[in-house]
């Protein structure tokens, strides 16, 4: 997507997250936590002009959807644009320090997403606090690069 | 997991659903995707079909011949996550329009994996 497009994505996930009990409702909270962070390093890395900022929708990586003039959507081969999680595909090109700190930031959250989401491990108020502090680290960097309304 | 313990997460994150209104389609649809896991795990445990140490967490990530073999357990249910997942591009990621269009079917696709696990 394009970076306003990521941007919007942020601000709804973000007045989500106000919203959700980070400990009550971990799971929603903690996946909004991702997909918010996920869209913050894709409109980073498009505005560092690592990645392209295209209208393209990630299936997997190097498969696009794509719309079309007439509103339908058609799965194609794409370059990189969107990753769908850090990692997810490695990036090859060189990537600023920032923007590799925000990566960093997002590795540290998703550690916690199989145990704590998909294997029953409960979550603890240190993991809440080690996610909201990795969070809090990728959105400072996100608003000084493309800030938020 | 054990089956108990994925319908006791399955009901936490539908639960948690409940502060989710129409304009947050992203995360109802990752919330029906993630609970529907859940559920068709529990499904698929009790019907024998896999361990509660194997679990399918995307059927995607499945290679083909698991995919076939867990279909003959319960096409449905399979089927019924598959679709849910196939929404996850155009609009959790994306931006394409008719987003809480998308959510609607994505909740009654859960309610049918749902229904599923308790028949079992």
């Amino acid at each position: 997507m394009q970076i306003p497009g990521h941007l919007k994505k942020i601000e709804k996930l973000n007045k989500l997250r106000a919203r959700l009990d980070p400990l009550d409702d971990f799971e929603l909270w903690f996946w909004a936590t991702m997909m918010s962070g996920t869209h913050a390093v894709n409109a980073a890395l498009h505005h560092a002009g690592v990645t392209e900022p295209v209208e393209a929708y990630a299936m997997q990586p190097g498969v696009y959807l794509v719309p079309q003039p007439d509103g339908c959507l058609v799965a194609k081969f794409g370059a990189l644009g969107d990753v769908l999680h850090v990692g997810r595909p490695v990036i090859e090109a060189p990537v600023p320090e920032d923007v590799h700190q925000m990566m960093h930031a997002m590795e540290r959250i998703e550690e916690h997403r199989d145990p704590c989401v998909r294997e029953g491990r409960k979550p603890t108020r240190e993991v809440v606090d080690a996610c909201e502090q990795a969070f809090g680290e990728c959105m400072a960097i996100l608003n000084h690069r493309c800030p938020l309304e | 997991m054990t089956p108990y313990e994925h319908e006791a997460t399955a009901q936490r994150i539908e639960n948690s659903l409940r502060k989710c209104g129409p304009d947050d389609y992203e995360i109802i649809i990752e919330a029906a995707m993630l609970a529907g896991s859940h559920w068709l795990n529990a499904r698929l445990h009790r019907l024998g079909a896999t361990q509660p140490t194997q679990d399918v967490m995307h059927t995607y990530l499945l290679v083909v011949n698991e995919l076939r073999r867990l279909s003959v357990a319960d096409p449905e249910a399979v089927g019924a996550l598959s679709t849910i997942e196939d929404l996850r591009p155009a609009y959790v990621r994306g931006a394409h329009a008719g987003g809480k269009e998308a959510a609607q079917r994505a909740l009654s696709l859960l309610e049918l994996i749902r229904a599923s696990a308790r028949s079992s």
